[in-house]
């Protein structure tokens, strides 16, 4: 039997498909679309782990901020829980502050309790798009952009800080009025407290209220045996 | 209760469970050689080719719950990257497993139907000299690593929220640092995927599997055993550790998920099928009857019990 060339020779039926040849999967398009998905994964994976973790302020030096809640004082009025809802334009039952009970029976102490800007914050090692991360200056932040709402934080959070927000589908929590405090302000919760409750500082201060609380060990962390190490919020307990 | 994680992320854990426990016992059913010894395997057949479609139908459903991921799906390649986060690790192992369980439910089809592969290498004639047996068994072996991680990791998950969630965290004994939710998770999942691949499938195809498979019944009730003994473990763990941990514990056996719990798991996932197969060893039959009812209820009581741990999850008082 006469072959035109050795490619008819062996196939002879036409069976070793080719791109040239007629309709059908070969090997190579199968190989491209496999080598092609797993290179989406693999760059999806590279891409988020090089995000820049940290978010520069305006400011060079590195800050340390503290927000210390004096519980002795705090009366429950919800004045700033209200100014945080409106800042953030969350519905009446959504709140980034919860008031807690603490103390004994008959001489229980009013405890608003928050995102405690954790130095190792439980949120932004279950995260799995990289949306939590802490800044530089020690502030917890959620980037909205890469949030898939998967709602890991929010069980990883031992101060049950964070809430989903239905609508926009990503996690949120207080950010201390970051704007505010970069331009020499204070948080919108510290600004509204009637009594004086809460202060505000640099801890990178050492003439600051809040350094010397901090220092002395007046001011404390809430649950330090939780192991997330609270940088920014510290409590003081009469 | 926590308020994040609902019913799909309990059908997640439960589909994935099933559909690596479903892998595994028809793994271990091919790779002892045991599949071959007869015309036709039930447990291989229905092992290799739901659990793709169960793993997969539960990723897609945990898609579904996302938030700005559902609505922006390319924001889902993202959550490649941060290999602290378990979640991480969940998303690579189930992106490697699904893909092999279908290519082992593909060529377990193809020796079972030689005519369709017949058909298929007609059309595909680089595939002719594929050798089906040895490609499958490579299949298996490595598919059976993923399928052990995958029915390791869901319970790696929920426990490494540590202090966060008491109930999930809790060990395996008070005081050990070893946590019970990856093993407990794993034992279901075998027990789900043996109630699924024997009893739901074998029990009712073969009549004869009594005498095929001499020490079924045992292996199943040493299962549903060592299945009781964690969640027996895992209530007393947890009450142990006091505060929410405690409160967890007698949500699931005395507050409101206690007929979720007694009932759903307990009774129909446990006891029945347990009673079911000490009177198949003692009787030396399985009816097909008995077969469907003790597969329902292991099967049920493992979804059951995923959604029990969840929404008994009780975050620390502060």
């Amino acid at each position: 039997m006469q072959f035109a060339n050795d490619d008819q020779a062996r196939d002879p039926n036409h069976l070793l498909l080719s791109e040239e040849a007629g309709p059908g999967v070969s090997r190579r398009v199968f190989l491209k679309a496999g080598l092609t998905g797993g290179l989406l994964a693999a760059a999806g994976g590279v891409w988020s782990s090089l995000l820049p973790a940290s978010a520069q302020g305006p400011s060079t030096t590195r800050a340390r901020y503290a927000m210390i809640i004096d519980t002795a004082k705090c009366t429950g009025c919800g004045a700033c829980r209200n100014a945080c809802n409106l800042r953030n334009h969350l519905p009446e039952n959504v709140s980034f502050i919860r008031f807690c009970g603490k103390g004994e029976a008959g001489k229980e102490q009013c405890m608003p309790v928050q995102c405690q800007h954790c130095a190792d914050a439980p949120c932004e090692t279950v995260c799995p798009t990289r949306a939590t991360y802490r800044t530089e200056d020690g502030v917890v932040l959620v980037n909205e952009k890469l949030c898939v709402g998967c709602r890991y934080c929010e069980v990883a959070c031992p101060y049950q800080a964070r809430h989903f927000d239905h609508e926009r589908g990503v996690v949120d929590k207080c950010w201390l009025c970051l704007d505010y405090v970069l331009g020499g302000g204070e948080p919108a919760c510290v600004h509204a407290c009637l009594r004086g409750a809460r202060l505000f500082g640099r801890l990178d201060d050492p003439e600051s209220e809040v350094a010397r609380l901090v220092n002395s060990g007046q001011a404390k962390q809430l649950h330090p045996e939780f192991g997330t190490d609270p940088a920014v919020l510290f409590y003081i307990f009469e | 209760m926590q308020q994040a994680w609902h019913w799909l992320p309990a059908i997640y854990l439960f589909l994935g469970g099933l559909g690596a426990g479903a892998f595994l016992v028809a793994a271990a059913v091919d790779l002892t050689g045991e599949r071959y010894r007869h015309e036709f395997c039930p447990t291989t057949l229905v092992g290799s080719t739901i659990s793709g479609p169960a793993v997969a139908v539960g990723a897609a459903l945990l898609i579904f719950d996302l938030g700005a991921g559902r609505q922006e799906p390319w924001r889902i390649f993202y959550m490649f990257g941060n290999f602290s986060s378990v979640m991480t690790w969940g998303i690579w192992i189930l992106s490697l497993f699904i893909p092999l369980c279908f290519a082992y439910g593909f060529l377990e089809l193809m020796e079972v139907y030689p005519e369709v592969w017949q058909r298929i290498t007609g059309r595909f004639g680089f595939l002719k000299n594929l050798p089906v047996r040895r490609v499958k068994r490579s299949a298996v072996a490595v598919g059976s690593v993923l399928a052990v991680a995958t029915g390791v990791y869901t319970g790696v998950l929920i426990s490494a929220v540590g202090p966060s969630m008491p109930l999930w965290s809790a060990g395996v004994w008070p005081g050990l640092p070893v946590p019970m939710m990856p093993l407990l998770f794993l034992v279901s999942a075998v027990s789900t995927g043996m109630g699924l691949t024997i009893d739901l499938s074998a029990t009712i195809a073969l009549p004869e599997v009594q005498r095929r498979f001499d020490s079924l019944p045992i292996i199943h009730m040493v299962a549903i055993g060592l299945e009781a003994i964690l969640v027996g473990l895992l209530l007393y763990s947890a009450n142990n550790l006091g505060g929410a941990g405690a409160v967890s514990a007698s949500t699931m056996v005395a507050g409101h998920m206690r007929a979720a719990f007694w009932i759903g798991f307990v009774a129909i996932g446990l006891v029945f099928p347990f009673v079911v197969h000490a009177y198949a060893l003692g009787a030396g039959s399985h009816s097909p009857l008995s077969g469907i009812g003790s597969g329902l209820g292991i099967v049920v009581a493992g979804l059951f019990l995923r959604y029990i741990i969840l929404a008994s999850g009780v975050p620390p008082l502060l």
